[in-house]
C-alpha cells in the first residue's frame, strides 16, 4: 500500500481537484493520497468528488486554514 | 473547526507537518485580538457611513452579513456551474436556483411597487434595478467571464470572500478584475456606437404580457432547472 502526498498550497479551487483526479488514476487500489490544500473551496469539491467516485475520504485541519484531504482509493 | 472529520480509519504516515499546540495557541490569540479590532472597525464605519448617507449603516451591515454567510456556507456561483461537470455534484447548483427563486420573489415585489400591474405604457428606462440593453455582447461577455471565473477560482463575490480568507492569489485576481472592469467601461460606448446593441432593453414582464405570466414562466423555468439538477446529481453519485 503506497502513500503519496500532493502539495496544492496556494492553488485555487479547481486545480487541487484536477491534480488529485489525475493522481488517483495512476494509483493502485488501497493506495492513499494526501492532498495538502489551503483554498477553502477545495475543501468542498475534492471530498465531494472522491466520495461520489466511491473512495474513502478524511479531512484533517493541519493548521489555520490549511487542510489535509486524505483519500484512499477503493476501486 | 466543525469541518474537521478525522475518523482515523485510513492508515497514513502523516506526511504533512502539523501545527504544534503552542503554534495554535499563538494563532488563536492573534485571531481573537484581530477579530475584536475588526468588529470595532465595522461599528465605527457603520456610524461614519450613517452620517454620510441615511441608509449607509444598513447597506454596510447587510454587506458584511452577506459576506459572512457566503464564507460560512461555501456558497460559490462559479462552483455551482463548474462542479456538475468537474465532480458531478449539484448541491451548489440547487442552492443557487433556490437563491434565484427567493430573490425573484423580493425583486418582483420591488418592481411591481415601481411599475404597477399595468405594463403597457411602461417606460423601462425609468425602472429601478439593473435593466440594460441586451445583445450578442451579453453572451460573449458572459462566456469570457465564465472562463475567467474558473481560472481565477471564483466570481466577483467569491474573489472578495477569499481575499478576506487570506488567499493571496485572489488579491491578484482582484487587481485584474478591476483592470478588466476599466477596459469594459471604456469599450462599452464604442460597442454601443458600433451598433452591437439591440435598441432598448427587454423587460421580461412586459415581453410576456404582464406580471402573472412572467412570474409563472420564471418559476416554471427555475423549477425545471432544479428538477434537472437534482436528477443529474443523483445520477452522477449513483443513487439512480
Amino acid at each position: 500500500m503506497a502513500e503519496k502526498s500532493l502539495d496544492c498550497l496556494g492553488e485555487a479551487c479547481p486545480i487541487p481537484l484536477v491534480k488529485a483526479q489525475k493522481e488517483m488514476e495512476r494509483m493502485a487500489v488501497n493506495d492513499v493520497l494526501i492532498v495538502n490544500v489551503d483554498h477553502s473551496c477545495a475543501m468542498k469539491n475534492l471530498p465531494d468528488w472522491a466520495r461520489s467516485a466511491g473512495h474513502a475520504v478524511e479531512i484533517e485541519e493541519v493548521g489555520e486554514g490549511e487542510w489535509d484531504i486524505i483519500i484512499q482509493k477503493l476501486k | 473547526m466543525s469541518e474537521i472529520s478525522v475518523t482515523g480509519k485510513i492508515a497514513r504516515s502523516g506526511a504533512t507537518r502539523r501545527e504544534t499546540p503552542e503554534e495554535r495557541q499563538r494563532k488563536a490569540t492573534i485571531q481573537i485580538s484581530a477579530g475584536v479590532l475588526l468588529i470595532a472597525a465595522i461599528v465605527a464605519v457603520a456610524f461614519y457611513s450613517q452620517g454620510a448617507n441615511p441608509k449607509g449603516a444598513y447597506i454596510w451591515i447587510i454587506g458584511i452579513g452577506l459576506g459572512y454567510v457566503l464564507q460560512r456556507s461555501r456558497f460559490c456561483f462559479t462552483a455551482s456551474l463548474r462542479d456538475p461537470i468537474l465532480t458531478g455534484s449539484t448541491t451548489l447548483t440547487k442552492a443557487v436556483i433556490i437563491a434565484l427563486a427567493l430573490s425573484s420573489v423580493a425583486y418582483a415585489a420591488l418592481q411591481i411597487k415601481a411599475t404597477g400591474m399595468n405594463l403597457e405604457t411602461l417606460e423601462v428606462a425609468k425602472l429601478p434595478g439593473w435593466i440594460r440593453d441586451v445583445g450578442i455582447h451579453t453572451v460573449i461577455g458572459g462566456f469570457l467571464f465564465g472562463i475567467g471565473a474558473v481560472l481565477a477560482g471564483g466570481c466577483a463575490s467569491g474573489t472578495l470572500m477569499r481575499m478576506g480568507e487570506g488567499f493571496a492569489q485572489q488579491w491578484l485576481s482582484f487587481v485584474f478584475f478591476v483592470v478588466g472592469s476599466v477596459i469594459g467601461s471604456v469599450l462599452l460606448p464604442l460597442m454601443q456606437a458600433a451598433g452591437l446593441y439591440r435598441k432598448g432593453a427587454v423587460y421580461l414582464p412586459q415581453f410576456f404580457g404582464g406580471w402573472v405570466p412572467a412570474l409563472i414562466v420564471q418559476f416554471a423555468l427555475l423549477a425545471t432547472l432544479y428538477v434537472l439538477a437534482d436528477w443529474y446529481g443523483k445520477k452522477k453519485s449513483g443513487e439512480l
